[in-house]
């Protein structure tokens, strides 16, 4: 018999207590294939789970999609676990999930690729990033699990080589769902208690992709790039690659490797300093030497020689420069002798005494002022007759112009 | 304020710096010297250093 009819809420409402009173439903892991994966705005993330014959929404709230170890991607398999809700606004159900694990490798393999790719167009793996290793580090630390492999290995490699370095080990889970947060945390304690510490080594020994799956969750990576300490990472074996090897300012092939580089050989590093001791030794003693060497080379006998036959070519200088003077004083002199014997014949050419010689007569008045225009005179004037051998004092009778003029003028 | 030993990084480099200014040809004596007698002190100070093997090992407990 059927009861009357219900409002579509209250049928909803009735489905939705019935499913969410099963104990099963509220506590459900399902296998299945990811596809329409969303990733909302808000951190949500939707997608729907298949299998060949049927399908199933879910809803992955941010809260735990932050806290999910790997990265989903499309086509990948998972196991999804949570409960079954109903949505009275829609009638729909879905599985809301808590928490998500993935098994094999080839789901494995997708997350790890998702990361990898995502990470690397962050930066997050840039080699420009990426500090270099301290050579002689004073302090180191080790982020793995107190009772793994890598830490005696570690160890033994340190001991064995240098017994200068202190070493802080910090004990974390290496694997299962706690481990990541563990190893991420360290290393950000790390930095902020201990920032004298020169490098990090950060990673276990061999295992599993699954096992080793904490060194390929984001948040590890993200603590290995934000650290401002040096950071070798050293997952499992040669041909383990992990995320964290990227993000590492260094990936070690092994815990072991890790130590290697980590520290340097300090018997090694003795020897080296003597070596170089011992050559700065002989340099400073050869170059000695070779100055003593230079030193003898200076024969004070021939330093002796030199400086004589030094001062007689500066002798033969002197003398040759003093004849080369004489010989121009000379010169200059007998130059200076021609000059003035012309000087004279053409003051003896001017010499109104040999015109005189020539019959030439000069002509004063009284007082001695020459007299060279007729002009000047007056009959009676008294002149004096000037010539070569004496003088005769003389009387003007006529005063006559020029006769060249072809007229006589009186004056 | 006190003068910071220099890390063994520092003194070694110093050191072979030292060892190779005295390869140069054109050294005069003095400088030759004077790089003999600083190469003598970082040689002092790596030794000392690399001699101070007072190493700890410790497990953190949180």
């Amino acid at each position: 018999m059927a009861i009357k009819p219900v409002s579509v809420s209250q049928l909803n409402g009735y489905i939705k207590r019935i499913l969410q009173m099963d104990p099963l439903l509220g506590n459900v892991s399902v296998i299945g294939e990811i596809s329409n994966l969303k990733f909302h705005g808000s951190g949500h993330v939707y997608f729907t789970l298949k299998d060949q014959n049927s399908k199933i929404n879910c809803f992955l709230p941010s809260d735990r999609a932050d806290k999910l170890r790997y990265q989903l991607s499309e086509g990948m398999e998972i196991t999804a676990s949570g409960y079954i809700y109903l949505y009275e606004r829609g009638g729909s159900y879905s599985l809301n999930v808590k928490d998500i694990e993935v098994a094999g490798l080839g789901n494995l393999a997708i997350a790890f690729e998702k990361l990898k790719e995502k990470l690397e167009a962050e930066g997050i793996f840039d080699a420009s990033h990426k500090k270099e290793i301290p050579f002689f580090p004073k302090k180191i630390a080790v982020v793995t699990s107190e009772t793994g492999a890598a830490v005696r290995d570690i160890l033994k490699i340190i001991r064995s080589k240098n017994n200068y370095v202190d070493v802080l080990i910090y004990p974390v889970l290496v694997q299962g769902p706690a481990a990541a947060g563990e190893i991420a945390a360290a290393i950000d304690d790390i930095n902020v208690k201990w920032p004298e510490i020169d490098t990090i080594i950060v990673g276990r020994g061999g295992g599993s992709m699954e096992e080793l799956w904490a060194f390929n969750e984001e948040i590890v990576a993200r603590s290995i790039y934000a650290s401002a300490i040096p950071v070798i990472s050293a997952v499992g074996h040669e041909t383990d690659f992990t995320i964290s090897d990227f993000a590492a300012d260094r990936r070690a092939e092994t815990p072991t490797a890790a130590a290697h580089m980590a520290v340097p050989d300090i018997r090694e590093l003795k020897e080296y300093v003597s070596s170089v001791k011992e050559k700065l030794d002989r340099s400073i003693t050869s170059y000695l030497q070779l100055k003593e060497l230079h030193l003898g080379k200076l024969d004070l006998a021939a330093f002796q020689r030199d400086l004589e036959s030094r001062i007689t070519m500066e002798q033969m200088r002197i003398e040759t420069m003093h004849m080369e003077n004489q010989r121009q004083m000379q010169g200059l002199l007998e130059t200076m002798e021609q000059q003035v014997t012309l000087f004279k014949s053409n003051l003896d050419s001017l010499n109104p005494k040999a015109v005189m010689q020539r019959g030439y007569s000069a002509v004063t008045d009284k007082e001695g002022r020459f007299i060279n225009s007729a002009g000047q005179l007056k009959p009676e004037d008294q002149l004096i007759l000037y010539m070569n051998d004496g003088s005769a004092e003389c009387t003007v009778n006529q005063i006559r112009g020029d006769e060249h003029d072809g007229e006589k003028t009186d004056i | 304020m006190t003068v910071k030993k220099p890390t063994f990084e520092e003194a070694l480099k110093n050191l072979e710096a030292a060892s190779e200014n005295l390869k140069k040809d054109n050294i005069t004596l003095e400088d030759a010297l004077k790089n003999y007698e600083e190469g003598i002190r970082y040689y002092k100070e790596c030794t000392e250093i690399l001699n101070d093997a007072k190493q700890k090992i410790e497990t953190y407990s949180k």
